[in-house]
């Protein structure tokens, strides 16, 4: 079987190798993976990227940039398989060669099995709540989750190559402005303490910030605190359309539980929900529930947890 | 400025329908406005009542059974034009029911073309229910139009767009000649909640059905063949955790979490 995979960054190549190792586990056939990067060919090192038989840098800044150098290769190569991680560019570039092509894509797959002598993909639907499967046929285009699929520890070190490609006109990118980035990175995190609307102000997350610093963790928060109200960077943002979190302890503090930030936290091995409504939807996704307004139980929890240290 | 602006009727996750032995009913949940779709509509009504023109809302119907969800899709698109748009077309047809995303832009292709020329395609960055962040890319390919995805800033130049692309880690501005398809995130704007006069004004606007022999198409089948919709168990302990003072319920919680080797002694 022949791979296409296309990373924005080196490291995003690493989960679709990873995929490719689980998709070999199952059906025993060899792959031959041939990777193409936006980043160019001094970024690279080829001993990060054992698994892949080839790697190509593009040393492109650009989605569309990068669009012309993946469409390329992929009408050179005629791969089975066409793999990125899903990241917002990923996915638009591998949507477009979907389209141009009428090669099915299918984005963001989270498991794959055997079932009989069928391969099936599933993802993730109706936030989180729900898994899709599809019977796994050749040629398809996918997505994978980021830190998802473990990439193979052994392997012959690639060969880089630089590969040039033209620059799409019809879109411009004008500026690019890095993210602040702040000291968090609550993706990296093993305990994470998420507070919702139910914090009345800004000064009120103190509070949150105490807990996490007591249990050795980092804050995050729902779309509206950062979005709506900007109490907290975007970098704090727990959603689909924000970070995703997998440590192994979250409390949800005062969030109600939207899907969209269920399905970001959901990966967390234990969840805590304090809300003093009892309907709530969170307490469905918790292994703990505690019916409690946040404002008088988190000053006992947390003089509780000071008085054991 | 004519702009075409793209609604999906996306099962409502807050109304999931399970029956007694947890099999999830897709059949009996509701539709509702994919909620990126509302923020959609506000752009393109606000790029009305500044630049002049007209908003024209288009839907895929992609759930079934039709008899019980086309007036779910209905509903959606007269949503729509209750915020501004000044007609809707609805696309229903049983052979892209179940619709999957390869067939819908197939379909909205067509219907963009029949009735443009558009300056700009609106749409949300995914729909709530599939979230496979799709459309606005491969209904560019296939349009030739710019394509610009993720948009949470957007103005309208002269014969151009100029964006601004929210990505993981930066925010990129980019100017695309027109006509382009754009996706938005939830941050580009509020989505106004419509008056009831404004509802009631929505009534005498044009809302068309039709089938894909309507448009000009023949039946469509989608290149990815589900197999299966299973609704995900929760594995969670659910356990509420009660006592008489909120000291014990922190103790309580305390010695759970340790037991659980999630904090430290």
């Amino acid at each position: 079987m022949k791979a296409l995979i296309y990373g924005e960054k080196q490291i995003h190549v690493l989960d679709a190798l990873g995929f490719l190792e689980s998709l070999k586990a199952l059906t025993g056939e060899s792959v031959e993976a041939v990777a193409v990067v936006s980043q160019p060919k001094n970024e690279i090192s080829a001993e990060e990227l054992k698994g892949a038989n080839k790697v190509y840098a593009m040393g492109v800044t650009s989605s569309y940039a990068s669009f012309n150098g993946v469409l390329k290769l992929y009408n050179e190569l005629s791969p089975d398989l066409l793999i990125g991680a899903a990241t917002k560019n990923t996915t638009e570039i591998l949507a477009r060669i979907s389209a141009k092509l009428d090669v099915p894509m299918l984005t963001e797959v989270t498991e794959l099995e055997k079932v009989n002598e069928d391969i099936i993909l599933k993802r993730n639907m109706l936030g989180g709540r729900a898994l899709i499967s599809y019977v796994f046929s050749k040629p398809l285009i996918l997505t994978v989750p980021q830190k998802k699929f473990k990439p193979p520890e052994e392997g012959p070190v690639p060969e880089v190559t630089e590969y040039e490609v033209a620059v799409e006109n019809k879109v411009r990118v004008i500026e690019v402005k890095p993210k602040e980035k702040g000291a968090v990175d609550i993706e990296a995190a093993e305990i994470v303490v998420g507070v919702g609307r139910g914090f009345k102000s800004k000064d009120d997350l103190n509070i949150a910030f105490e807990l996490a610093s007591l249990l050795g963790g980092e804050v995050g928060c729902t779309r509206p605190i950062a979005a709506d109200y900007g109490w907290l960077g975007e970098d704090r943002w727990i959603g689909i359309s924000g970070k995703k979190i997998r440590g192994k302890l979250y409390f949800a503090i005062g969030i109600s539980g939207a899907p969209q930030h269920i399905m970001a936290a959901n990966d967390s091995k234990v969840i805590v929900a304090i809300n003093k409504d009892k309907n709530a939807p969170i307490f469905q996704y918790a292994d703990y529930g505690i019916v409690a307004d946040l404002y008088q139980f988190l000053p006992v929890l947390i003089k509780r947890l000071k008085e054991r240290t | 400025m004519n702009i075409a602006v793209l609604v999906k009727a996306s099962l409502d996750t807050n109304m999931l329908r399970i029956d007694s032995s947890g099999r999830l009913l897709i059949d009996e949940t509701p539709l509702v406005i994919s909620e990126y779709d509302r923020n959609a509509v506000e752009e393109a009504v606000r790029i009305k009542e500044e630049k002049g023109g007209k908003v024209v809302a288009f839907s895929v119907l992609t759930w079934g059974p039709i008899q019980r969800k086309v007036g779910d899709a209905e509903n959606a698109l007269r949503e729509a034009l209750a915020m501004g748009a000044d007609e809707a077309h609805l696309v229903v047809d049983e052979s892209i029911i179940p619709g999957n995303v390869d067939t819908t832009v197939e379909v909205l292709k067509t219907l963009i073309e029949k009735f443009g020329p558009f300056d700009l395609v609106i749409t949300g960055e995914a729909s709530m229910d599939m979230l496979s962040f799709q459309v606005a890319a491969r209904l560019a390919e296939k349009l030739n139009y710019s394509l610009v995805t993720f948009v949470r800033k957007l103005e309208v130049l002269d014969g151009k767009i100029r964006a601004t692309r929210d990505l993981e880690e930066a925010l990129e501005v980019v100017e695309a000649d027109l006509p382009a398809v754009i996706s938005v995130t939830g941050e580009i704007n509020q989505p106004r909640l419509p008056t009831l006069l404004m509802i009631r004004k929505s009534f005498a606007k044009p809302l068309n059905k039709y089938s894909l022999a309507d448009i000009g198409l023949a039946e469509l089948a989608s290149k990815m063949k589900v197999k299966d919709i299973s609704l995900v168990t929760i594995t969670r302990k659910n356990i509420m955790i009660e006592a008489e003072s909120l000291e014990e319920i922190a103790d309580q919680l305390i010695e759970k979490l340790l037991s659980e080797g999630v904090i430290k002694g």
